[in-house]
């Protein structure tokens, strides 16, 4: 798991998991939150849904959307927005569920969780040798969340670190202090 | 043959499984006896268990754990007898007997065999020997080598000693020429004759076997001659042979035969026409009679098929058993729990066809659908109840544990148990065994008094654990308790503060101080033994239990005891639900624990941001929780709104909701991890809407209530004091 910490000299072109040679092609899935566009590794996700009916849960952190049915199984739903520090996801026509596999907690089997995206748009491919650092000021978001800058058609667009984003024992650390902080709610509902 | 291996496998564990069952009755008729010397009954269970272990450990050919026991069958049927009184060295050998039982049956399957443990067989087989020996007058050893002339007089045969009780016997078998080809090995039915007492000899009588061209290697052509010294009848005997008997001749003489008997039994084995054959018995006979040892048959790498038939065959022959009525069949977990997962789906399903009935509003398809409602109902129960198992099993256990521990500690401890019956998840028993050992060493350890303590305290000197099992509004209740010196309050808080656990100007009533125990890194223990006080194991004690989704209490008198109280879910995959909504959430709440529904009284009503308080129902004061607010559901409440009466142990706590849907079966789904550290939520489960609801844990949810609510500005104490415990209040 990469610290939002880490020096930026280290990083460079990303490795991770995929030690892909550089005439290699990765596939992205390219997303909207906001009016900003990310692109997601395409071997993470599992499928994509319309905007599906979620159960929301008692004091939860704002990123918690809540959970929903996929075929029986019930799935948490996470804000994605709400979890980069955007503002929250409103609703909309376009509004999309992406289903994700993350590893779960202390390598038991990989957790299923739902990411609430303004919208989708393709699956393109892009060859590593056209991912390139992070850079290191003037990103959106922080760049603990970031993989990879991708070059797609001409604009760059920064790669989300889903194993970062959606650490299972981080999330589930946070969601279990706010649920017991009263004063952790009184500051989320400030802010 | 890896078919055969897979027969022979099965079996195995099948007899394994047996022999552990076995172990342990063993273990209990002993320490039974330990208490009750007289108690006829348990020499008996122990005889009994011990013998069956032996007994089909023959049938498989395990022979170190034959050879081994049979030593302690001796022992325990020189008691039986009388000749033997019970001594603590009786009983220590006895003890440490069925722990060697134990071993030898772990080594069985394994390639190596571990030399300590074979030479504790030995000295161990020799110390029972010896002592039985010294009990027993001693057993003439050593027949009379007959020298035998060579007009044998066969009446010599019958002067040989002959053991104290019982006698030797002389079986004289010629087997059958198809003997073989009805799946009969003679070798097999020896073995078993080994079991009811002490081969002294056999010879293989081979006269009939044909030289090897006209050899057929699929007939028979063997006899046997074998002398057996035992008690049994002779029905017992010629039982052993009972499924033989068409394709063998089988002569059976009584140690007092006269020896007529013998010339007759000589005249139709080899009849005066064969000389040469008459010498050769003659000579057999002589040799078996003299003082060699009982050759121990070697087992060969024969046919694996019939031995694996045989056990079948011989459980019917012999009602070795003690009355044990209740069958049993063995099935896999897995398959079982797979069933118990379709049937949860059902459960789903049905809600969901019971829900088309009331939109098409169809009374044909809603009784179709209620009926399916009920039967999957019935098969849900009954699917359930297939894991339920007694505690009291791993209740018994304890003894042991009591025993060896007390004694080691030299204190004087009687372990009593109740509710032994109670019935659990058979997976909720295997991990509640170890917390709950844990916390009877503990007792031991640190609650009870040594005798010379006790007895200046006015108490007997003898301690008292008990262990307790009930079912209480839909869950399980474990109680261990003790009448030892109770928790001291003031040495668990100074050593919280010392470890800095809590706040030095805390205020915390009894029951915070006694949880501060559960907390990682405690321990009061001045000296940590090799049993407890290392401080790990409380913490982990409580983790386990939360994990089933219990709580864990304790409460304590000084100077007279403790009780920590388990509270367990009765299983973890379907509850009875009552559904209920907040906010346009629905809520599930188990069914047990819905005491009453009502109006939200008006004393709630009147202020309307409280989130909690109290309200008077016929008369008594009760606390009460408004889900809505303190889940913080934004939006207007609901205009009339009900509140739900449920239990919390002994006491009851109002729910207010906005609405009541009524019974709902549910199947419990886990929220997924990232949920895992949230209190109040037991899980989720699907309507038939398709709609995720969420199923309260109604105890943490009052836990977290009480947390939050006392941790928020002071003045909101008192609103957590009255959901926290309304026995405080005055009435």
């Amino acid at each position: 798991m990469q610290t939002p910490n880490a020096p930026i000299a280290a990083r460079g072109v990303p490795q991770g998991e995929d030690i892909a040679s550089a005439g290699d092609i990765v596939q992205f899935l390219r997303l909207s939150l906001g009016s900003e566009k990310y692109a997601v590794q395409i071997n993470a996700v599992r499928e994509i849904l319309q905007m599906v009916p979620t159960t929301p849960l008692p004091l939860m952190p704002p990123f918690v959307r809540g959970v929903m049915n996929l075929r029986g199984a019930v799935v948490p739903v996470v804000d994605l927005g709400a979890r980069l520090d955007l503002p929250a996801t409103d609703v909309g026509r376009r509004t999309c569920v992406v289903i994700v596999d993350v590893p779960g907690i202390d390598e038991r089997r990989p957790q299923t969780l739902g990411l609430l995206v303004d919208a989708v748009y393709e699956v393109f491919d892009a060859p590593v040798a056209d991912q390139e650092a992070v850079p290191r000021l003037g990103t959106r978001i922080d760049p603990g969340f970031i993989r990879s800058m991708v070059r797609i058609r001409g604009e760059s667009t920064a790669e989300l670190n889903l194993s970062a984003i959606l650490d299972q024992q981080l999330l589930a650390r946070l969601i279990a202090c706010h649920a017991t902080d009263p004063l952790s709610e009184a500051l989320t509902a400030l802010a | 043959m890896s078919q055969d291996e897979d027969i022979l496998a099965v079996a195995r564990e099948g007899f394994l499984d047996e022999a552990r069952d076995m172990l342990r009755q063993f273990e209990q008729a002993l320490l039974t006896m330990e208490q009750d010397p007289s108690d006829a009954e348990a020499v008996n269970s122990a005889f009994r268990a011990a013998h069956t272990v032996k007994g089909t450990a023959g049938l498989f050919g395990f022979d170190a754990v034959v050879r081994f026991t049979h030593e302690v069958e001796s022992l325990l049927e020189s008691m039986r007898s009388g000749e033997l009184a019970l001594s603590d060295e009786a009983m220590a050998l006895l003890l440490q007997g069925r722990d060697q039982m134990e071993r030898l049956l772990a080594e069985i399957g394994l390639d190596a065999q571990d030399p300590d443990v074979a030479q504790t067989s030995l000295t161990l087989g020799e110390a029972l020997r010896a002592l039985r020996e010294r009990g027993a007058p001693a057993l003439g050893q050593g027949l009379a080598s007959a020298a035998l002339s060579g007009g044998a007089d066969p009446s010599r045969l019958v002067a040989e000693s002959v053991p104290a009780a019982g006698g030797v016997w002389h079986i004289s078998l010629r087997m059958g020429i198809d003997a073989l080809r009805n799946g009969l090995d003679p070798l097999s039915f020896i073995r078993y004759l080994s079991t009811l007492g002490e081969v002294r000899g056999i010879h293989t009588v081979t006269d009939a076997i044909p030289d090897l061209a006209a050899l057929d290697p699929e007939s028979c052509f063997l006899g046997f001659e074998i002398r057996l010294a035992t008690e049994a009848d002779r029905a017992t005997i010629e039982g052993v042979f009972e499924f033989m008997l068409d394709d063998c001749s089988l002569t059976v003489l009584a140690p007092d035969a006269a020896s007529a008997d013998y010339e007759r039994l000589l005249d139709a084995r080899a009849p005066d026409t064969q000389p040469e054959a008459r010498e050769h018995l003659l000579a057999a006979w002589q040799s078996l009679a003299g003082p060699g040892a009982a050759p121990f048959i070697e087992r060969r790498e024969d046919v694996p098929e019939r031995r694996a038939n045989e056990p079948e065959r011989r459980s019917g022959a012999k009602e070795r058993r003690g009355g044990d009525e209740t069958r049993f069949i063995r099935v896999r977990a897995d398959k079982l729990d797979h069933l118990i997962d379709l049937i949860g789906e059902l459960v789903i399903a049905s809600s969901g066809a019971q829900m088309v009935a009331r939109t098409e509003q169809s009374p044909t398809f809603g009784e179709a659908a209620q009926r399916i409602s009920d039967l999957v109902q019935e098969a849900r129960d009954g699917a359930l109840g297939l894991r339920m198992m007694p505690i009291g099993e791993t209740f018994s256990r304890f003894q042991r544990v009591v025993r060896d521990v007390s004694k080691q500690l030299e204190k004087d401890v009687e372990l009593a148990i109740s509710g032994g019956d109670t019935e659990m998840d058979k997976q909720m028993v295997e991990t509640i065994a170890d917390p709950l050992m844990h916390l009877v060493r503990n007792s031991l350890d640190h609650g009870l008094e040594g005798p010379a303590e006790r007895l200046a305290a006015g108490k007997p000197a003898q301690g008292r654990i008990c262990l307790n099992a009930y079912h209480e509004s839909g869950s399980v209740v474990l109680e261990v308790s003790d009448d030892g010196r109770g928790l001291n309050r003031d040495r668990i808080l100074a050593k919280a503060m010392e470890r800095g656990l809590i706040e030095p100007d805390a205020d915390l009533d009894d029951e915070q101080v006694y949880q501060l125990i559960f907390m990682p890194g405690f321990s009061t223990a001045e000296q940590v033994t090799n049993l407890s006080g290392r401080g790990v194991g409380m913490d982990v004690v409580k983790r386990n239990v939360e994990g089933l989704r219990g709580q864990i209490r304790v409460s304590s008198r000084p100077g007279q005891g403790a009780t920590i109280q388990i509270r367990l879910p009765l299983t973890l995959a379907i509850i009875d639900g009552f559904l209920t909504s907040v906010g346009g959430v629905s809520y599930v709440l188990p069914l047990e624990l819905v005491a009453e529904c009502l109006e939200v009284p008006a004393e709630c009503q009147s202020q309307p941001d409280r989130v909690a308080g109290h309200f008077d129902l016929r008369g008594e004061v009760l606390p009460y929780l408004d889900i809505g607010r303190f889940y913080r559901h934004s939006g207007t409440p609901a205009a009339r709104r009900s509140l739900v009466l449920v239990r919390d142990g002994s006491t009851r706590v109002g729910l207010i909701v906005d609405r009541l849907h009524g019974e709902h079966q549910t199947v419990i789904k886990p929220l997924g991890q990232v949920f895992q550290d949230i209190k109040g939520l037991a899980g989720s489960t699907i309507l038939g809407s398709g709609e995720v609801a969420l199923i309260l844990d109604v105890p943490a949810l009052l836990d977290l209530a009480t947390t939050r609510l006392s941790s928020a500005a002071g003045s909101r104490g008192q609103a957590a004091r009255t959901v926290a415990g309304v026995h405080s209040e005055p009435r």
